[in-house]
């Protein structure tokens, strides 16, 4: 049994629930940079997204369209990953509290303010009485919810999901982190963020939903198999253990697609693998930008790239289009602490 | 009482993230709850904030809720006759 991605769908930086932005993407010069939102009213009636934050209407309107391509009109789980939930209406409501000395709070914002609520909205939305969970694990919670939704196949609890990495970066949030030296004080062109490394990177955000299922007819790509480690001494031993315990070696990856986004200190961890001569490397986070849930943007980019047989120059390091791939190692850490390793390979002949 | 219940209008909006609807969009004596806007339970909840918040009305009395949140006009009525501020 595998588990296939039957559809996908993004939110983020680039243009909205196209693959345009994968392989023409846009460049930003700003070291914050926020969702390019879609057109909720073509998905949502008004009356019903008015009291939707814009992280739970963009998480709705991305599993819609990873549901319907996939042609699942009903999960038998929602798991999804968020590094902070819907923390806009987290910050409005304890905002509220100090303005107004804890009297006439709002409601909506109280009931939003939970991490919880991702999942749980989009169940609501779609009547999906199955299985619903959200993993709130800073940078591994993406694939902390990928974990167990494999789990759940692996064990024949499901034969169908939802699963997701969404997250919001606000203002605010952009700034205490600023404190601590995440952001750089100035971009000049987010694509290049990597080419020339200095202290911090640029702030994305984004919404990536995958519609699973065993069904490897028409999918973008089988998830061959997902790991996480909290500690990891030797990140390059660490990917070649889980390649072998999946019965494979490097030489069987075509693409390690690493979670460089351009930060001195970030990347020195990549920098220290020893990948074998000539092996191919890809970046993803030059695209949409750095965030607690990224790794969900990474896997679909690896996605669209084995539907497509071929690794586009906008993702590829050294900035050269390579034909033919048939399998994606996706590594990423998170402060050098949350590692996780994610293997995608082609469902094509 | 025209003033204030445009101001009224556009606070329910707001506070409802209407989006997409104009004060003019709102009549005067449409009921707020079931056919009219379609408004539910946790709407009333954000109302009471609204009339204590902006207004300083405290609402004291459950039963009372049915008739002042009727329609924008009746609120409007009850806010002239109770306001603080």
């Amino acid at each position: 049994m595998g588990v296939y991605i039957g559809g996908v769908a993004a939110v983020s930086i680039q243009e909205p629930l196209s693959e345009e932005g994968i392989f023409r993407p846009v460049a930003y010069s700003s070291p914050q940079v926020r969702c390019i939102e879609p057109e909720f009213r073509k998905f949502l009636e008004p009356m019903v997204a008015r009291r939707m934050s814009k992280i739970v209407k963009r998480a709705i309107v991305a599993s819609s369209v990873a549901l319907e391509e996939a042609g699942i009109p009903m999960p038998d789980a929602i798991v999804s990953g968020t590094g902070l939930g819907c923390v806009e209406d987290t910050e409005k409501f304890l905002d509220a509290m100090v303005r107004n000395g804890e009297h006439c709070l709002q409601p909506t914002f109280f009931i939003q303010s939970t991490h919880n609520t991702i999942s749980s909205q989009i169940a609501i939305r779609l009547g999906c009485h199955g299985y619903n969970n959200t993993h709130v694990h800073r940078g591994i919670s993406f694939e902390s919810a990928l974990q167990e939704t494999m789990l759940l196949f692996g064990k024949g609890s499901i034969h169908s999901a939802l699963v997701g990495g969404y997250d919001e970066l606000t203002p605010p949030y952009f700034r205490l982190l600023g404190r601590i030296g995440y952001w750089r004080e100035e971009v000049k062109n987010s694509l290049h963020i990597v080419q020339e490394p200095a202290a911090g990177t640029f702030a994305g955000e984004g919404s990536v939903a995958f519609a699973l299922s065993e069904n490897a007819q028409g999918a973008w790509a089988q998830i061959e198999g997902v790991s996480i480690s909290y500690a990891c001494p030797d990140f390059t031993r660490e990917a070649g253990l889980f390649l072998h315990r999946l019965g494979l070696n490097w030489k069987d990856v075509d693409v390690v697609m690493t979670g460089k986004n351009g930060d001195l200190e970030n990347d020195r961890v990549y920098r220290n693998l020893s990948l074998p001569a000539g092996q191919t490397t890809a970046v993803y986070k030059p695209l949409c930008g750095e965030f607690f849930t990224a790794p969900a943007y990474g896997m679909y980019a690896a996605a669209v790239c084995l539907k497509q047989g071929m690794l586009p120059a906008s993702l590829a390091e050294d900035g050269k289009e390579i034909k033919g791939i048939r399998r994606i190692l996706l590594l990423n850490h998170w402060q050098e602490k949350d590692y996780s390793f994610i293997l995608l390979s082609s469902c094509g002949d | 009482m025209e003033e204030l219940i445009v101001k009224l209008k556009n606070e329910i909006i707001d506070v409802l993230n209407l989006e997409g609807m104009a004060p003019e969009d709102i009549a005067d004596d449409a009921p707020l709850f079931g056919e009219g806007l379609g408004l539910d339970s946790i709407d009333a909840l954000e109302l009471i904030v609204l009339m204590e918040k902006n207004y300083g009305i405290k609402l004291k009395d459950p039963n009372e809720g049915k008739a002042i949140f009727r329609s924008v006009k009746t609120m409007a009525d009850y806010i002239e006759k109770n306001r603080k501020f």
